[in-house]
């Protein structure tokens, strides 16, 4: 053996070690209990960390309410956010700072199968002792408890219930000859197809992330299916393979065909897509009240300019989709008392005034009606009905995405309605099965 | 004559050790350690969140011999290997070649070929996600400006179109990176050659092949093997501009093990991705490495 092949089989397996080592490196985690260690979170008695997803807009109120209850307190909690990330980024940010042992003591998050993982995985405190303590139940909307509870447990505080309905441009309305906002499922399509003569494009959904796009298919299920059996369909109680699931399909790509959708809808960002109804490029999307805030008033435009409708289902209880949003707090913090002090004062009815939430669960913090009128009117109409939860919520990550790959497809001509309704059937049995 | 010699190689040998003491502990805690975790963990079911797991054996990796993504994402990574190493390596050598000369500008076309390397990549994917907008992407609007309404595409929104929509955008980011290498080479080939080829009466065509290729031969070795590599590694362009779709019509390797260890809560299964990633990593990094051990042998 020569100096030369010594020194390259050195280098192969050094060089093979650095890239079996960089590759595997960056998906290395710990199955071990001491993940999340107590030195991290909440190491003083006086110590808090919030980690959130506010954005730009609303990051300074929330950290001036937390400044407040610092003062009151004595505590100092840092707040850290990650704006605009969405579901599809935040929580695996989360899942990582956790992993890492430096989790927040109190973090949003999602209800749903968003926030299960975290509950299941005990990486996060049940919080019935301190809903006794705080009287929780007594101050929050009982449906939204119900989306914050996983298998029983009470695992997140929730804040806001935010439901999804059509908010549109009065000018663009009015263009097309449209005097009022539909009534019916078939008083929306023709509110479509006089739009789309018009010139005016619909409906402004993007479906990367499947966000958007999956709420339009939602909704055609809700009217198709109707609340009961939709939510048969979603425990994977009733099979997906039906006419009524068919229908859906067929509707949801009629909206495609009959470009009631912008042009390449499956693959726009919904960032990009969502405010075009306020900057004129279509009529209405489908989305929460903090559009009234975030997109037209943020964009410089009067909500008297635009209004808000209840999606017709034509079905009883006429159903919103909607989902809950709340606080967690880590199973490790090492003030486990004060970071549900810290959730108490988050859901106080001035402090969800201070942070101009237009979708409180909490009893007596509707938005101001002076200067959010519409996010008043949903709340007062339509926000009091009863809402089916999302189904990036409502089914877990893995088969969300297989869902939503259903209607791409469907979307894209690659499989029939009938065919979509067969995969989704598979999909939920699989999910059933695992 | 043995005995000194021996005595020399064991005291440089501890000597070499001792300094390389600290970068190995460096290596080994945050290399070494976290790979054979993960290599662990392929044989397991861990959620990624959870302290317990089970151990599976192999189950993973049988797995995905029937998971019918892995099988799409590996044809994605291997169209996307050939694609972009092949055209940005061409256009690369092409551009060097043309700007070696006596083209006017130079310095400016250089910069202008190179500008995007240094783009961010998520800046990348939103310029390019803004030029691919069916409606108002200026794409579109340029083929109707010229009449070609009909080629016009929602690119990223179909299965059809947006793989090779994200592998231009990839294309248009990795050109510069070969013009730069091959400029450099370039520069080391004497002007003696071309002078004595143009002497003996040989054309600019037999000159490149005959002179040009053959003096860039070590650079072809660092450019292509350093860009298959890359092109392995190709994850946040993809997770940037199609987020994997639309479907899994987008899906690699590298975002498909991130889906299932972060997304999906599978992180056992997206792990044995990650091994799988890796070997075929070091695979194709086999030649690269012995041709530059070659070099420093010499």
């Amino acid at each position: 053996m020569n100096d030369n092949e010594l020194s390259r089989r050195r280098f192969l397996s050094l060089g093979g070690a650095a890239a079996l080592a960089a590759g595997l490196a960056a998906c290395t985690g710990t199955g071990s209990s001491d993940t999340g260690s107590t030195g991290g979170p909440g190491t003083g008695a006086k110590t808090l960390r919030l980690f959130t997803y506010e954005d730009n807009s609303t990051v300074d109120l929330l950290k001036a309410q937390v400044k407040a209850f610092d003062q009151k307190n004595g505590t100092t909690t840092t707040v850290d956010s990650l704006p605009g990330s969405g579901a599809a980024v935040y929580p695996d940010k989360l899942r990582t700072e956790l992993l890492g042992g430096k989790g927040p003591d109190v973090w949003r998050i999602w209800g749903g199968q968003i926030g299960a993982p975290f509950v299941k995985a005990k990486q996060s405190m049940d919080l019935s002792a301190y809903y006794t303590k705080f009287g929780w139940d007594s101050k929050l909307s009982p449906a939204a408890i119900e989306g914050m509870t996983f298998g029983g447990v009470k695992g997140g505080v929730p804040f806001i219930g935010a439901g999804i309905g059509g908010w549109y441009s009065k000018a663009a309305f009015s263009k097309a000859g449209i005097s009022a906002p539909p009534k019916t499922y078939g008083e929306l399509e023709e509110v479509n197809a006089k739009l789309v003569a018009a010139g005016i494009t619909p409906a402004s959904l993007g479906g990367k992330y499947g966000w958007d796009i999956m709420r339009l298919f939602e909704y055609l299920l809700e009217v198709s299916a109707g609340p009961d059996l939709h939510d048969k369909l979603l425990t994977g109680a009733e099979s997906w393979d039906r006419p009524e699931v068919v229908t859906a399909f067929t509707n949801f790509k009629k909206w495609q065909d009959q470009k009631w959708l912008p042009e390449g809808a499956v693959g726009l960002d919904p960032a990009d897509v969502e405010n075009w109804y306020v900057q004129g490029k279509a009529a209405y999307t489908m989305t929460g009240a903090w559009t009234e805030a975030q997109g037209i008033q943020a964009g410089g435009k009067k909500s008297d300019d635009f209004g808000v409708f209840q999606l017709p289902t034509d079905q009883t209880p006429a159903r919103h989709s909607g989902f809950v949003e709340g606080y967690m707090v880590n199973a490790k913090s090492g003030n486990p008392d004060m970071a549900a002090a810290l959730i108490d004062f988050l859901v106080q009815v001035d402090t969800i005034k201070a942070l101009k939430i237009t979708n409180a669960v909490v009893t007596g913090a509707e938005p101001d009606q002076a200067t959010l009128p519409l996010s008043y009117e949903w709340a007062q109409g339509p926000g009091k009905q009863p809402f089916y939860t999302i189904q990036d919520q409502a089914l877990p990550k893995k088969q969300a995405d297989q869902y939503f790959a259903v209607q791409s497809d469907v979307l894209q001509g690659k499989t029939s309605p009938a065919d979509a309704a067969k995969k989704m059937q598979d999909v939920i049995k699989a999910w059933d099965k695992d | 004559m043995g005995v000194p010699a021996r005595r020399k190689t064991r005291h440089g040998g501890l000597v070499a050790w001792a300094f390389a003491l600290p970068a190995l502990l460096v290596y080994f805690a945050f290399l070494v350690y976290p790979a054979l975790s993960s290599l662990w963990f392929s044989f397991t079911d861990w959620d990624g969140l959870s302290a317990g797991y089970n151990v599976v054996g192999l189950g993973n990796y049988a797995d995905m011999a029937a998971d019918p993504v892995v099988r799409q994402a590996a044809v994605n990574n291997l169209i996307w290997a050939v694609v972009t190493v092949v055209v940005p390596v061409v256009a690369g050598l092409a551009l060097a070649v043309v700007l070696n000369g006596t083209v006017r500008g130079k310095p400016f076309l250089r910069l202008i070929f190179y500008t995007p390397a240094v783009l961010p990549l998520v800046s990348v994917a939103s310029i390019w996600g803004w030029l691919y907008n069916p409606q108002y992407g200026a794409i579109n609007a340029a083929l109707r400006a010229v009449g070609l309404d009909s080629l016009a595409q929602p690119w990223l929104g179909q299965d059809s179109t947006a793989l090779g929509a994200t592998m231009v955008a990839a294309i248009w980011l990795r050109v510069g990176f070969p013009m730069l290498l091959y400029l450099a080479a370039l520069q080391s080939i004497s002007p003696d050659l071309y002078e004595a080829a143009t002497v003996d009466g040989a054309g600019k065509w037999q000159q490149f092949w005959h002179i040009t290729m053959p003096g860039l031969r070590p650079a072809h070795y660092v450019v292509i093997a350093l860009s298959v590599i890359d092109s392995f590694k190709v994850f946040d362009l993809i997770y940037a501009m199609t987020y994997g779709g639309p479907g899994t019509a987008t899906q690699v390797m590298g975002t498909w093990m991130y889906f299932n260890v972060f997304q999906y809560n599978q992180a056992g299964y997206g792990t044995a991705i990650a091994v799988v990633i890796t070997v075929v990593a070091i695979a194709v990094s086999i030649p690269y490495v012995r041709s530059q051990t070659k070099e420093h042998a010499v």
